[in-house]
């Protein structure tokens, strides 16, 4: 884990993407984009019907061995209006027994939009404090914390590029990866993420055994 | 030899020309007129050709068939091979003017004429498996090649034990149940196991082999040279000038390289060489077609002096009178190189000439083996393939595309290709169950299901649009994601998406002949512009570079092996190879030479085992992992290998005192399972076999990228997968296409088997003059190439020189 003092709360990221905040027992993870995989399905591509219960599982697993109480779903949380629905039997008891088991609260993702499921609130917003839980950052001064971009970025070293799921932090902005099993990576020199990076930014690479942090001088712009 | 065929038009045509018939000509007409279906195996330039088209001549000649029918069917592997079959086929009948119409079909022909072919077929239609595949996936199919008459399917050899085959060997099947007396005619080059090829190109017993001997002995010389012949790399730039010297005195030469970035190489410097201003140009698969077919119509026509060119110019092409051909670089395997040579002098009665330029001192090894496997009369072999299950997967859903079909009837029909002569029913329907849902034990996608049965108990597909896609994903090639290279609004041509991903604004390459500055990607396009810099960044593509043939390595040893083949050496390489022998050991031709010794490495004092097998790159760098593996278990602390087509050399913390027990038996089966599951190699191969068998669709050029992809990434599922269903077909097939392809396992085991016992292990005190190719080979590997760099190796090469004597 490695620690990021943002507005002066602290906050910790995982390896696996997930955005701690133990001083309010709090998981926060973005874009699960559960179902993406049989979303193909409909155009006669059959890929592995398995992302949702990886996704699931591997965000319990990141999750229980803290003190969790309340979970930040930060959006795209489903790939679709029907991706709910879709679930195979082991991954909807898996998402039952995360919300039993934790405040669940859900951000409404451009995915999302005509998403309905009963019991569950999508919202616009979430704010605790002085920080602003959204899905897609916003041009504003306030501080937020959100996903949409599933941002990658990439190295170079000495042998050859390495890309890699990242954390973008800049100035009143954090921008978590995408933690859905099946979901590509946008990188942080695309157009589209220009307004979030500049020569303050902080990018937490992540990959399968840790978290190396560079400045954005560092990664290939 | 007879002098006429007795079909008028073509003896008169043959005649005005004063061209001899041969008799293999003959012979195939007659055989197929007595209802054989024949395979031809004759050298290049033996009137092949013709002789395939004879019996469909004459039938269309003199029983003049219904019109408007297909009549005859003409296979290549090659887009090129059909239009240059085509206009060899048209001469004859415009001169005779016959009532014929020949056309072709391939990937690049206009919807428009497609179309008009679909409603007035042409009496003979030439085109490729993949444009086949296409065609019989047409709903009207059936009834468009009810009236086939004639098969005829050129360079076969080239088709068997691949994918390609695979697919082309099902769609005959497909054919033969449409039209079962359709008589077929297979044209090959020289190959070693002509029944394996006269078995995939028909399972009638009414099947004969006619075989044309090599009447003359093609003239091969190896470059003779006064500078010295490099200790590794592959590019051979100390030739160029006396190549150039060749070039200029032959009035049409292809120089052949093995890869596209030598071609551009080559290319490059010939042209700094090109004082006379001879007409030099380039040939390679990434060219934008139209370069390439003004390239070709320049050869023709004799406006060109020479050709740089990859396997792109390999086969059957009678571009114009070639009378010299270079080949730079070992070209690896014999029937290969065979293929190559015989593009000189294109007429079988003459010899064809041919130079062999090494690029190091191994190849040198390798260049004089191949003059001799040639003389000798040896050739390659190719290992037996079984019918792949992901290109059956992209069968069946072609199949069910143009009417729907009834499973044993198709499962009769599918081992009735002969790569699937033994594929059972229980695989068969498993296959089934993939193109239906997916084939998961999680039935997830019942509702979507492709193909489902009708109340008449046949399989069809759900609706339209699942033809449209699978006309989009026909084929069994799969390239890299390819970007075009855009220099203004000309289009040169397409290079890898990875390649481009390693630039920088302002870099420069070598492409298509020029040096190109790197400016941005726009629209899936690379933007260049010209430059005036002279030393580019060269492009490297993936693949294209072949392990050393089996048959050839063992020549490799042969030579080595026995001191009386070295007289004729240059006395540069003679005395390496003397110096090796006192020094140390040379490898024998049927143990294995190890040596070990201390040397320094980064500063740090290193253990260097050697292991010179001769086994092909390959399967050196599967021993390596393996041996590694072991190497570890025991505790000698191994830190890294490099593997090439000649040896493998290991480095490690601690001194291997007894190689016995490393290379032995149990090699194999320790650590080799877990190995497979973590290469690279099984993630690519599992790419392929899933848009092979269409569980992803292919990227579509002209299909935009936008933000978040819209293509799927294959190793995303592979995980999965591997996790959820291991025994899943399609990793089934990477595994299988893995263990067989560039693992290159079977080779390793005969290996262990032949040095078992067999083991001579120099110990030495410093490094041995054969390994220093190999060294240079880790620096060249391991270090990145900026200027600097380069300098520190010819230091190091120096120093090592004069560590064993040699400077």
């Amino acid at each position: 884990m490695k620690t990021i003092i943002f507005n002066k709360h602290k906050f910790q990221i995982s390896n696996e993407g997930i955005l701690f905040w133990f001083d309010k027992q709090i998981a926060i993870i973005s874009d699960l984009h559960l179902e993406k995989g049989s979303s193909f399905g409909y155009s006669g591509q059959f890929l592995p019907p398995y992302d949702s219960e990886e996704t699931l599982k591997k965000l319990s697993k990141g999750i229980k061995s803290h003190n969790i109480k309340k979970v930040i779903l930060l959006g795209d949380t489903f790939h679709d209006k029907n991706a709910f629905n879709r679930m195979p039997e082991k991954a909807f008891f898996l998402f039952n027994s995360l919300i039993k088991k934790y405040e669940v609260i859900f951000i409404l993702g451009n995915h999302e939009n005509k998403l309905k499921i009963d019991n569950i609130n999508l919202l616009n917003e979430y704010v605790i404090d002085d920080i602003h839980f959204i899905h897609q950052a916003l041009q504003k001064s306030i501080f937020q914390i959100s996903g949409h971009f599933h941002p990658v970025a990439t190295i170079k070293s000495s042998i050859k590029k390495i890309t890699a799921k990242c954390l973008l932090h800049t100035n009143n902005h954090i921008i978590l990866p995408s933690f859905g099993t099946y979901t590509g990576g946008l990188n942080i020199n695309d157009p589209a993420l220009k307004p979030f990076v500049n020569h303050k930014s902080y990018v937490y690479m992540l990959t399968k055994k840790s978290i190396y942090k560079f400045t954005s001088k560092e990664v290939e712009i | 030899m007879s002098d006429i065929l007795k079909i008028e038009p073509i003896d008169n045509w043959l005649k005005k020309n004063n061209w001899a018939i041969y008799n293999h000509q003959i012979e195939t007409l007659k055989l197929s007129e007595n209802g054989y279906d024949v395979l031809l195996v004759a050298p290049t330039g033996g009137g092949k050709t013709l002789a395939g088209f004879l019996p469909s001549l004459n039938d269309l000649i003199n029983n003049k068939p219904k019109k408007n029918n297909l009549h005859t069917l003409y296979i290549s592997p090659l887009k090129a091979l059909t239009i240059d079959v085509h206009r060899n086929l048209t001469s004859p009948i415009e001169d005779q003017g016959l009532d014929i119409r020949v056309e072709t079909r391939t990937g690049d022909t206009s919807a428009y004429k497609k179309n008009r072919q679909k409603v007035l077929p042409p009496d003979m239609l030439m085109t490729t498996p993949e444009s086949l595949a296409l065609l019989l996936s047409n709903k009207e199919s059936k009834d468009y090649f009810k009236n086939l008459k004639y098969l005829v399917i050129d360079e076969i050899h080239t088709l068997v034990n691949t994918k390609r085959g695979d697919l082309l060997s099902l769609n005959l099947s497909r054919i033969s149940s449409i039209s079962p007396d359709c008589k077929r005619i297979g044209l090959s080059a020289t190959v070693k196991n002509k029944n394996a090829v006269l078995k995939f190109l028909t399972t009638k017993k009414k099947a004969k082999t006619l075989n044309v001997e090599e009447t003359s002995v093609p003239k091969i010389d190896i470059l003779e040279t006064n500078n010295r012949v490099p200790w590794s790399g592959h590019m051979a730039s100390y030739a160029i000038r006396d190549i150039y010297q060749k070039i200029k005195k032959s009035s049409l030469t292809i120089v052949f390289v093995n890869t596209r970035a030598q071609a551009e190489l080559v290319f490059n410097k010939l042209w700094q060489e090109n004082d006379n201003n001879l007409r030099i140009a380039i040939h390679h698969g990434s060219l934008e077609k139209e370069i390439r077919r003004k390239v070709e119509s320049l050869m023709s026509l004799g406006k060109i002096d020479c050709v740089v060119a990859t396997s792109s110019l390999d086969l059957g092409i009678d571009w114009g009178d070639v009378d010299l051909v270079v080949q730079i670089g070992s070209p690896k395997g014999i029937s290969r190189f065979l293929q190559r040579i015989g593009r000189s002098n294109h007429r079988f009665d003459e010899p064809s000439n041919a130079l062999l330029v090494p690029s190091n001192r191994f190849e040198y090894l390798e260049c004089l083996s191949a003059i001799n496997s040639i003389k000798n009369k040896l050739l390659d072999e190719t290992k037996e393939k079984k019918g792949s299950l992901d290109v059956l997967a992209q069968h069946i859903l072609g199949v069910a595309c143009s009417e729907p079909f009834q499973v044993d009837e198709l499962y009769n029909q599918v081992i009735n290709a002969w790569p699937y002569r033994n594929l059972t029913k229980i695989k068969f329907f498993e296959v089934l169950e993939f193109v239906k849902n997916g084939g998961y034990s999680l039935k997830h996608y019942e509702q979507y299901s492709k193909i489902g049965v009708n109340k008449d108990k046949f399989y069809a597909i759900k609706n339209k649009s699942i033809r449209n896609r699978y006309r989009l994903n026909v084929g069994t090639i799969v390239e890299s994601y390819m970007l075009k290279v855009k220099l203004g609004n000309r289009t040169l041509g397409q290079v890898e998406e990875w390649f481009i991903e390693g630039l920088n604004e302002g870099d420069t390459f070598l492409f298509s002949g020029r040096v190109l500055e790197y400016q941005s990607i726009s629209n899936n396009s690379v933007i260049v512009k010209s430059t005036s810099h002279t030393q580019p960044k060269i492009p490297s593509y993936a693949g294209g570079r072949l392990p050393l043939s089996t048959e050839l390595s063992i020549e490799v040893r042969k030579l080595l092996s026995k001191k009386q083949f070295w007289k004729n050496f240059p006395s540069q390489i003679n005395e390496w190879l003397k110096l090796q022998s006192k020094f140390s050991n040379l490898p024998s031709l049927n143990g294995l030479l190890v040596e070990t010794f201390p040397r320094l490495m980064r500063g740090k004092k290193r253990f260097f085992l050697i292991c010179y097998t001769f086994e092909g790159r390959n399967a050196n760098q599967t021993l390596g992992f393996l041996m590694s593996k072991k190497m570890q278990r025991i505790g000698y602390k191994p830190i890294s290998f490099v593997a090439t087509d000649y040896a493998l050399a290991i480095w490690s913390i601690n001194e291997v005192t007894d190689v016995n027990i490393i290379l032995n038996d149990d090699l194999m089966l320790d650590d080799l399972y877990e190995w497979l599951e973590e290469t690279p190699l099984l993630k690519k191969n599992f790419r392929d076999a899933a848009i092979i068998s269409g569980l992803i669709e292919r990227s579509i050029p002209g299909q935009k990228k936008t933000g978040k992809q819209v293509l799927f990434n294959s190793d995303l599922i592979f995980n999965v997968l591997k996790k959820h269903e291991p025994k899943h077909l399609l990793l089934e097939v990477a595994r299988e296409d893995s263990y067989r392809g560039l693992i290159d396992l079977d080779r390793l085991s005969e290996f262990l088997k032949r040095i078992e016992k067999n083991i001579a292990h120099e110990k030495l005190d410093r490094i041995s003059p054969l390994a220093v190719p190999l060294i240079l080979e880790i620096n060249r590997q391991t270090i990145d190439k900026s200027e600097m760099e380069e300098y520190l190796l010819e230091e190091l090469e120096n120093e090592m020189l004069s560590e064993v004597g040699l400077n």
